[in-house]
């Protein structure tokens, strides 16, 4: 078992890369608040998606359980900007 | 019911001459969702308690709280302290289904029976306390009331420990269930442990009054309450199917006094 | 599986049939666990509606840099324990050790961060009862950071077991439910992380 070559380490590698971009990246002030918001957390939806899919191996599972655990990010990631948007 | 394989090892004994009272038991385990009717009917709603009246709330709020609601508050909660002994009845019918995993006189089952019917003694009591904090409004200071309030709050929430055990006791037992259809199913028994973990947070009511750890708080009332008024009537529906999976996995063994 | 659904169609049937990593009964736990933190997330969207200033001040005193590197340390933690599971699976016994106690010392390296943040607020005079922000903001972390606590302690079980090789391609049910939670855990703190520390005001 090569680990450099083990999707886990390609998934990994992306979600690092992704943590730096949101972390010093977005949240500087060259970007709108609204730009920074709507980026970090579909970024953030993302980035879960990627942990449950290849991580939590949830890509082989049945497509119910799959769905279900799938529609997390996007909900919690709608509901979030959905509060973001109506707050002054 | 498809008759289910016997466990590995037979755990039913001859222990009693008498016939096994399954009509009975039955009845015992529908208590259950009849409490949690109760509770969330009565308690819930008509006493006010969806959500609970801040713990933020100064003397003179409790006190104009119990005054203003003092009919359906004397009300409610009357019936409430009466009805709450429907868990402790539910807690025997558990217990006995759960002997026939466990086997009779287990450990597991006994401290699931005394886990339910001492949960009786914190809600009895809390609910009499605010029975009489209604019942006698008029007579008292806005600061005995707000004492009073509080006094339910702490001692209705901080005895979960005890409920915590007998949901623990349960989730144990029905998961080491041998059949090949489990009388529990593990859904019911991982929801068990959800609960358990989620009363842990209503450590935090002493010391803050606003926010999610609040008695009247997200976590430490809607979250910690509802896994447990979720728990109540699932666990009770494989209970009574229970019954009647063990009535007939006694009946196809010949046992009749099992 | 069928293989043919229509005449022109073909439908392949999986080389590996789909199933959940562990006993389903975990999946329960996880979802339910999944689901109490978005409300959560939601009920503390709905506070700073109604205080958007306090908020957004008190924000500004959290170490976005320090929250951006748990992230870090969380994310690695997941990959080294997902990397043990791939050597269960494939009977490398005696590599999977390694990779579990990689996930138990990030783990261990993410308390020690997070002490090392609530010491600095508390020396500052910064506590949950200061505001309501600092009220969501130390229970949204402590409640996860038990979470942590918890997850750890079950890697360090498994580390201790693996490296009995009580674990293999045929018994790794205990393994892959541990491992599980540790991704819940670590995928918890990639929302809770931008939801405090980098949600900046309008």
């Amino acid at each position: 078992m090569s680990v450099l070559r083990e999707r886990v380490t390609v998934v990994w590698l992306g979600l690092i890369v992704a943590t730096c971009v949101t972390t010093w990246g977005l949240s500087k002030e060259l970007f709108s608040p609204s730009v920074a918001v709507i980026g970090i957390f579909t970024i953030a939806a993302v980035k879960v998606s990627y942990v449950m899919l290849d991580f939590m191996e949830l890509r082989h599972a049945p497509i119910p359980v799959r769905a279900a655990f799938q529609a997390w990010p996007v909900v919690v990631a709608a509901m979030i900007l959905g509060f973001w948007f109506a707050t002054p | 019911m498809a008759i289910h394989a016997e466990p590995a090892i037979s755990t039913v004994r001859n222990v009693s001459p008498f016939r096994t009272d399954y009509t009975t038991w039955k009845v015992l385990a529908w208590t259950g969702p009849v409490f949690l009717f109760a509770v969330f009917v009565l308690w819930g709603i008509v006493a006010h308690n969806m959500p609970p009246f801040p713990p933020s709330a100064t003397p003179e709020e409790v006190k104009a709280h119990f005054h203003d609601f003092r009919l359906p508050l004397l009300i409610a909660l009357s019936i409430c302290v009466t009805m709450t002994a429907f868990y402790m009845s539910w807690s025997v019918a558990v217990a006995r289904v759960m002997e026939r995993v466990e086997g009779p006189g287990g450990l597991l089952s006994k401290l699931e029976m005394m886990g339910g019917t001492i949960t009786c003694a914190p809600v009895m009591v809390t609910l009499a306390i605010w029975l009489t904090a209604a019942h006698e409004v008029n007579n008292l200071t806005p600061g005995i009331m707000h004492m009073l309030y509080w006094m339910g709050w702490l001692l209705f929430d901080l005895a979960y420990f005890v409920t915590s055990l007998q949901i623990a006791a349960i989730s144990i037992v029905f998961m080491r269930d041998t059949r090949a259809k489990k009388l529990v199913p593990e859904p019911v028994i991982w929801w068990g442990w959800v609960t358990f973990a989620s009363f842990f947070a209503v450590s935090a009511i002493p010391f803050v009054t606003t926010g999610p750890l609040a008695f009247n708080g997200v976590i430490s009332f809607w979250i910690a309450f509802f896994t447990w008024f979720f728990w109540i009537p699932s666990l009770s529906y494989f209970i009574i199917k229970a019954v009647d999976r063990i009535k007939a996995e006694d009946e196809a063994a010949g046992r009749v006094d099992a | 599986m069928s293989t043919l659904s229509r005449p022109g169609t073909v439908t392949t049937s999986r080389a590996v049939p789909r199933r959940l990593p562990g006993v389903d009964g975990v999946w329960v736990a996880i979802g339910a666990d999944a689901v109490i933190f978005a409300i959560l997330f939601g009920s503390f969207m709905q506070a700073r509606l109604h205080n958007p200033a306090v908020f957004e001040a008190s924000r500004h005193t959290l170490n976005s840099s320090l929250g951006g590197i748990d992230t870090l340390i969380l994310l690695t933690s997941s990959w080294s324990v997902a990397l043990g599971i791939q050597a269960l699976k494939r009977d490398l016994v005696d590599r999977a050790p390694r990779y579990l106690l990689g996930g138990v010392l990030t783990g261990l390296m993410f308390m020690v961060s997070k002490s090392i943040e609530y010491f600095e607020k508390f020396t500052q005079g910064i506590a949950p009862a200061t505001n309501d922000f600092y009220m969501w903001y130390f229970t949204l972390t402590g409640i996860h950071l038990l979470h942590v606590v918890f997850g750890t302690s079950l890697l360090s079980y498994l580390w201790i077991r693996s490296r009995r090789r009580a674990y293999s391609s045929l018994q790794r049910v205990v393994p892959e439910c541990v491992a599980s939670y540790w991704h819940l855990v670590d995928l918890l703190w990639v929302v809770i992380f931008p939801l405090l520390y980098l949600q900046k005001a309008a």
